[in-house]
């Protein structure tokens, strides 16, 4: 069976490997960027898209909201599966990034079964994976 | 426009609380155990400044083996094993997360930067005509720990001396 990839973009190593080892976990191959232009960069040289990408919000270069609009403008990236994993709460702001085509936001700090729950919700968990 | 900062150090220690389950503690045996000790020493410390509907700073401060055991766990390896740079992106880490947290009980309006990181005691920084308005100081496995928030003074007159 092949399994799903996801690429995890964030400016902090420490973060990418927290969910590297969450995605992983749930049988995903994992990519990481450390801002949303080197990922659409990787993006633009991978014969294959990814099923899910989970975006920081504020990095240098290309913020993760830039990158959910660019991923959203091309048609050949158009099936990804977006989640915002960011310290951006506010409402209004939530609204933004689901408002530019974000899926799911996930708020940190978050724990190992929050983030599982919310793959979940999307469907990009098989049954039994958080027990 | 300025207000007047809502974030007490309860909810301070709210948000410390919630990274120490998520990823410093998640196995709830080490918390940090408050102090109440704004004198603490540091040895390292990282900070996001916070502009628009209030201004200031939020600052994480600790020892060098509490930063060191921080970025292990993170990282998954042992406090031994953790780089300079390792250290630089796990404190950075923190403040943003801590910091992004503070922002969002502010009103609506507020900038989050990107985080500084200084290898060097919190004494040694220079947070120009600001002032310190809360925090939470404590002990994490025998090492000191600070989480505080500075108001510039232009943002607040009642803060002004």
């Amino acid at each position: 069976m092949t399994r799903m990839r996801a690429m995890v973009i964030d400016d902090s190593r420490a973060m990418r490997m927290i969910l590297k080892r969450i995605v992983t976990k749930l049988n995903f191959e994992a990519v990481e960027a450390g801002d949303g232009k080197e990922a659409l960069d990787l993006l633009t040289a991978m014969p294959e898209v990814p099923e899910l990408a989970l975006i920081d919000w504020n990095m240098p270069n290309m913020n993760g909201l830039e990158f959910v609009t660019h991923v959203r403008a091309d048609p050949r990236l158009r099936e990804m599966t977006l989640v915002m994993v960011t310290t951006e709460s506010e409402q209004s702001q939530i609204v933004r990034a689901l408002a530019a085509g974000a899926h799911e936001y996930v708020i940190k700090p978050f724990t190992e079964g929050a983030m599982i729950e919310k793959l979940a919700l999307l469907g990009l968990v098989p049954t039994g994976a958080n027990s | 426009m300025s207000v007047e900062v809502e974030v007490n150090e309860n909810d301070l220690a709210e948000m410390v609380e919630q990274v120490w389950e998520s990823y410093l503690d998640p196995e709830g045996v080490s918390p940090l155990m408050q102090t109440y000790d704004e004198n603490q020493a540091s040895e390292v410390h990282s900070s996001v400044s916070i502009t628009g509907s209030w201004t200031g700073h939020v600052v994480y401060a600790s020892s060098l083996p509490a930063a060191r055991r921080a970025a292990g766990a993170f990282l998954a390896m042992g406090p031994e094993e953790v780089s300079e740079e390792d250290l630089s992106d796990v404190l950075g880490e923190l403040a943003n997360i801590i910091g992004g947290n503070v922002k969002a009980m502010l009103p609506p309006g507020a900038l989050l930067s990107l985080p500084q990181v200084v290898l060097a005691p919190e004494a040694t920084a220079r947070y120009p005509n600001a002032h310190r308005i809360t925090g939470v100081y404590g002990i994490w496995d025998g090492e000191p720990v600070s989480i505080s928030m500075w108001q510039s003074r232009g943002d607040n007159k009642e803060g002004a001396e």
